[in-house]
């Protein structure tokens, strides 16, 4: 039961010794005994004892084991790139699961205590548990995709993002020529300045069809105004390329954009938006030069997702997985760790003037402490040997950001590199980080022997 | 007197009955054996990377042997792109499968020293007769046949989407840097140019290497697969600024570069060749028209089409790299030695033919055996290449060449994820050459 | 006043709430209740994530997201279930599941109930101490026996076989299976064996006559914990099995192929996790008991 091991808490007493009748020989009874436990010595002994022993020795020798190579098998764990972001990563993972599952936990109890429907809620939250680990993470895996048209997470977040900062109309529109200038994502303006009596010719490329506004025409070059500066703003492409910076027929003006006219000082003075064919028109403009821009929200960017699986993000995505399925558990077993307190308790606080913030605080927390650490030390051992989640949230290339021990002992011992005596060491030294729990429980156990 | 009477005749009849039985049996025996097969029976169990539509056609041609040796039963096991762990792991563990189809002459060459294949000499009349020296030097370890290339392929192909093409107005490129121009016609229509499947680091390594043979030649290229030269060396650089050039055009990738990375090769076909297209072109094997059959609704000539991998040194148009997948037997019986027998067989190459992705090296297998004239075109131009080279990555130890998240699957997604990291890729990939080369540890 | 001052507690008065303080007093836990269902709503979007998405064919499925269902209810269909059942090697992998689960979750019980009675109610030298053993056991990581068993199994012949998977399963399975029975055999009442012995009965009559039966609410709740964990393993059968494949391996394979196929991955998923939810829903109540069986004193 070692991947749900909860750790130990014994009952009070031992088991009482059976009276014997009379006449009972020793050697009989021992002969009962070794009937009974036999199966279970057996399996233990050959599927547990040995192997773990054997494992020991094992990380002493080379990959082939022919070997004696005393420590160099432990040597290259932490020596090894690959094996130290596994530690590095388990270490985040202890410092920071466990502790989010037990207060997730510890709150979702305290929510639920008196509200009359918590068994529906705490089967929702505990569902998960249910499930595996493995179907976890696919799950996570389809929910952290980047596209936010299928990414769940990326969806809510681009929802959210799209009433705050709306996409453009032309988000991926690129100047078809080097006389825009500009950011992509924000305003792009005209090189050169432009006098009035002049034509502002705004040519834009990398326009799919479908972003082309409704009602577009054939675009056309304006004639210009003396007393203004009149431009057109259109797609400037068509099957071959065709001329940059000419408008050609069968090249599309872009209606409905925002254009900006600036001074010479850089003002912002006016602004015009462009016909069905592109054109547009600055009227009644002082002498002068002026330099004109296409509108930055015309290219701001859809929200392209965040990239969970990538390399940065994804030992936190997955943590965030793992926190999902467990909540359920901490939350079960701490209630009933509430409930088990004696109501006198809570109103003698409370008959004593406390308030239900310090009843909380100095009875219940102090009351719950045993439960709290059961529920995280679980969570510790859980933890360090974390796997199935690992191998099905992190695509291909991500693994090695995302290493765990447990992982990289298997990648190690059984996926290509066959080194046993690797392996042997990585499920040594997990053996080593769980052996004070071990202690723990068998020290519980005889005190209250 | 009637009874001992009656005896002595039942015993004489069923004597008499008893030689006429004896008698039959010897004949049988003996008799002129005509020219019956022996029936092969038993299990073989067979182990490839194909998924998907490609399983189904492989396991097709599978069922037609079993029809030609009903009491033969194949099981196929699918090992997608773990097959060499997977083996490795098997071979460690001293259970592998009967049969396999390797990729990598590489790894069979690892295998050959472990001693975990057997040698096919049995069919070297029939290897050498209709295989061109190239594929027999490719199946054989130390002078002795290790492997039977069932099946081959065109790596060096493009395979584009014919409407937007169109739409772009943009006709399909004989030079490097016509492609490069047409890529970004291509972004000026307001389509993607590239879909890549950099999830799966192989795809990689056959750009790096389409542009590795036109830019440095056969020679260096020869030479760099045994590692007689090193990845640092300019040649290899120069490469590698080449694929550079495609990676740092982000925004005209599919998915930009972290997109990129994080699809799988299917995934790079079906987003090209889909209801919705998000890119152009797809830079990979002739294979890839398997794909696009099965998983999307396009058709041949109006929807998909391919074009060769255009030229980088001028005359590099037609030179080809080639993969291929050897079958190679792990045990030595009847049922696999009949099975051996039945993939050297022309039939085979036509069962597996007709149903499209596929193209065989063997000689006696005719055009007219192919799918599609798409497919004949590109099986055509890999059996008359003058200039084929093996695909690179499959040559070498497969800690190197041939592992996902290791070796040269590894470092260029790392390419891919930083383009202007050449020089620090090339000593990566040196290290990594190295370390393998010399035997791991 | 007399009477208050002996520290007698006086019943306090009954008041009828008038429907005012009624309505108040929900009014204040509103924002509680509202907070548990926005909470339960977002838990349970993952999941419904998935199903719907296996509601829908590949080309929707490249196109958008699983919430156009509510938009477009039309795109939903059973295809990718139809071509799941018809798909051998899925079909197979939950056959297998099953062999494996169901072997895994009887043998255990079997054995550690044996053993736990045993510890609970027989006496013999080193009894303690062997029991010390067996909770040191509880903690032992898996990783420490694949590699020795790895070896053991290929020369045994084990290897890729259900029976192997099913031995490791129970070998794992038998610590904590022995210290949850244990713990339960001894709230036995002593008197029930003793008038059974002293009546004649062998160790092996009272054991499935009395123990067992009295143990069936803990057997219960060891067998649905046994069995979640054995259908959800990955580990195990990754390491031992390679033809034969429990739906986690054929799922894993699946993720990490040539095609992604989200198309076949999440009807699959699904289905895998319909079984132990189903498990879950019918037995909650064991099941919960089980896990605080071990973690509560």
């Amino acid at each position: 039961m070692s991947g749900a091991s909860v750790s130990a808490e014994p009952p009070l007493r031992e088991a009482p010794p059976p009276d014997v009748p009379a006449g009972e020989s020793r050697w009989r009874r021992w002969l009962i005994a070794a009937a009974f436990l036999a199966p279970a010595v057996i399996l233990l002994g050959i599927w547990v004892v040995y192997p773990a022993i054997r494992t020991i020795i094992r990380s002493f020798f080379n990959a082939a084991g022919d070997h004696f190579v005393w420590f160099a098998n432990f040597e290259e764990l932490f020596t090894t790139d690959l094996l130290l972001t596994a530690i590095k990563n388990n270490a985040l993972w202890v410092a920071i699961v466990p502790l989010f599952v037990t207060s997730i936990g510890l709150i979702f109890a305290v929510l639920t205590e008196r509200v009359r429907w918590s068994v529906a809620f705490k089967t929702v939250v505990f569902m998960p548990m249910a499930i595996s680990l493995l179907a976890a993470g696919v799950i996570w895996r389809l929910m952290y995709i980047q596209d936010p048209n299928q990414g769940t997470v990326n969806a809510a977040i681009a929802a959210v993002k799209g009433v705050v900062e709306p996409e453009g109309a032309l988000p991926t529109a690129e100047p078809s020529s080097p006389q825009l200038v500009g950011n992509p994502g924000s305003t792009l303006t005209l090189k050169t300045p432009l006098d009035p009596g002049q034509v502002a010719v705004l040519g834009l490329s990398a326009i799919p069809d479908a972003d082309v506004p409704e009602g577009a025409k054939q675009a056309v070059k304006p004639p210009a105004k003396p007393d203004g500066i009149t431009g057109v703003v259109w797609r400037d492409f068509k099957p071959g390329g065709g001329k940059i910076g000419k408008v050609e027929k069968g090249e599309l003006g872009l209606p409905g954009v925002t254009l900006e006219l600036k001074d010479s000082s850089g003002k912002q003075i006016a602004t015009a938006t462009s016909a069905a064919d592109g054109t547009f028109a600055f009227e009644r403009l002082a002498q002068g030069s002026y330099t004109v821009a296409i509108s930055g929200d015309t290219f701001a960017q859809p929200f392209a997702g965040v990239d969970w699986l990538g390399d940065q993000l994804i030992t936190p995505a997955i943590m965030i997985a793992y926190i999902w399925v467990w909540a359920g558990f901490a939350m079960v077993v701490i209630a009933a760790g509430l409930a088990a307190i004696p109501r006198d308790v809570l109103e003698a606080a409370r008959t004593d003037g406390a308030s239900e913030w310090q009843t909380f605080i100095r009875v219940t927390v102090p009351l719950l402490a045993p439960i709290l650490s059961v529920v995280f030390i679980t969570l510790v051992i859980n933890v360090l040997k974390v796997f199935d989640i690992v191998l099905s949230v992190a695509p291909s290339s991500s693994q090695d950001d995302a290493n765990v021990i447990a992982l990289a002992m298997w990648r190690v011992s059984f996926s290509g590199q066959n080194d046993f005596g690797v392996g042997s060491a990585i499920a040594t030294f997990l053996f080593l980080l769980v052996l004070p729990v071990l202690a723990l429980n068998i020290r519980r156990f005889r005190r209250e022997v | 007197m009637t009874g001992t009477r009656t005896y002595a005749l039942a015993a004489a009849a069923i004597a008499a009955i008893a030689a006429v039985l004896v008698a039959a049996s010897v004949a049988s025996g003996t008799a002129p054996k005509r020219h019956v097969t022996p029936k092969v029976s038993g299990t073989i169990s067979i182990i490839s990377e194909a998924t998907g539509p490609e399983q189904e056609h492989f396991k097709n041609v599978l069922a037609d042997f079993e029809k030609l040796n009903p009491d033969v039963e194949v099981k196929y096991t699918s090992a997608g792109r773990n097959l060499t762990t997977i083996l490795s792991t098997a071979v460690a563990g001293g259970n592998p499968p009967d049969m396999a189809l390797l990729p990598q002459p590489g790894f069979m060459r690892e295998l050959v020293k472990k001693k975990a294949l057997k040698p096919i000499e049995f069919l070297r009349p029939t290897i050498k007769k209709n295989w061109s020296a190239g594929w027999v030097a490719l199946g054989s370890v130390g002078g002795k046949l290790y492997g039977l290339y069932l099946k081959g392929a065109n790596k060096s192909t493009i395979w584009y989407n014919v409407k937007l093409f169109k739409k772009a107005g943009v006709k399909t490129p004989k030079t490097f840097n016509a492609l490069l121009k047409a890529a970004k016609t291509l972004k000026a229509s307001g389509t993607k140019a590239y879909s890549i499947g950099g999830g799966d680091g192989w795809t990689l390594t056959d750009l790096f290497e389409n542009i590795y043979l036109r830019q440095a030649g056969g020679s260096n290229y020869d030479k760099l697969s045994a590692h007689k030269i090193k990845w640092t060396s300019p040649t290899v650089k120069a490469a590698l600024q080449q694929m550079a050039k495609i990676f740092s055009d982000d925004s005209n990738i599919a998915g930009g570069t972290s997109g990129a990375l994080s699809t799988v090769f299917a995934d790079s076909v079906t987003q090209a060749f889909g209801n919705n297209p998000k890119a152009a072109m797809v830079l990979e094997a002739d294979f890839v028209e398997g794909v696009i059959t099965g998983s999307t609704n396009a058709k041949p000539k109006t929807d998909f089409n391919y074009f060769p991998w255009p030229a980088i040194k001028p005359g590099t148009l037609n030179n080809v790299v080639a993969g291929g997948d050897a079958v190679v037997m792990f045990r030595d019986k009847p049922a696999t030695r009949a099975l051996m027998k039945y993939f050297a067989t022309p039939r085979a190459a036509n069962v597996y033919a007709k149903q499209g992705g596929f193209s065989s090296p063997n000689k006696l297998v005719k055009g007219s055996a192919y799918h599609d004239p798409i497919a004949r075109r590109a099986a055509l131009a890999l059996s008359h290449a003058k200039v084929v080279r093996f695909d690179m990555s499959d040559l070498q130890p497969a800690a190197f060449g041939g592992t996902p998240g290791q070796g040269m699957w590894k470092l260029l997604q790392d390419l891919l994820k930083n383009p202007k990291n050449v020089n620090q890729i090339a000593s990566q990939l040196e290290s990594a050459a190295a370390k393998a080369y010399s035997g791991g540890k | 006043m007399a009477v208050a001052e002996a520290g007698v507690r006086v019943a306090p008065q009954v008041v009828e709430e008038s429907v005012a303080r009624k309505i108040l007093r929900v009014l204040a836990k509103a924002p509680v209740h509202l907070l548990l269902v926005f909470i339960g709503v977002l838990w349970l979007i993952p999941t419904i994530g998935l199903f719907l998405t296996s509601l829908m064919s590949p080309a929707d499925i490249s196109a958008g997201g699983w919430w156009q269902i509510f938009s477009k209810p039309s795109i939903a269909t059973l295809e990718s279930y139809r071509a799941l059942w018809e798909n051998e090697s899925l079909r197979t992998a939950l056959l297998t599941t099953l062999e494996i689960t169901v072997g895994a979750t009887v043998l255990p019980i079997v054995i550690a109930a044996l053993a736990a009675y045993a510890f609970a109610w027989l006496d013999f030298p080193g009894r303690d101490w062997l029991f010390i053993i067996v909770i040191g056991l509880l903690v032992v990581p898996l990783q420490m026996a694949l590699i020795p068993i790895f070896s053991f199994y290929n020369a045994v012949g084990l290897f890729d076989t259900v029976l192997g998977l099913i031995l490791f399963h129970t070998a794992f399975g038998l610590p904590f299976a022995i210290f949850l029975l244990r713990n339960f055999f001894i709230g036995i009442p002593k008197d029930l064996l003793e008038s059974a012995r002293i009546d004649g009965a062998s160790e092996f009559r009272i054991f499935t006559r009395l123990i067992l039966p009295l143990g069936l609410p803990a057997i219960a709740s060891l067998a649905i914990f046994q069995f979640l964990w054995t259908w959800n393993d990955l580990l195990v059968a990754l390491t031992f099995g390679r033809d034969v494949r429990p739906i986690t391996v054929a799922i894993l394979s699946q993720l990490s192929e040539f095609g992604s196929s989200i198309e076949i991955i999440a009807p699959a998923s699904f289905i895998s996790l319909i079984l132990p939810l189903a498990v879950f829903f019918a037995f909650q109540r064991y099941f919960v008991q089980g896990l605080l069986a071990g973690s509560v004193k």
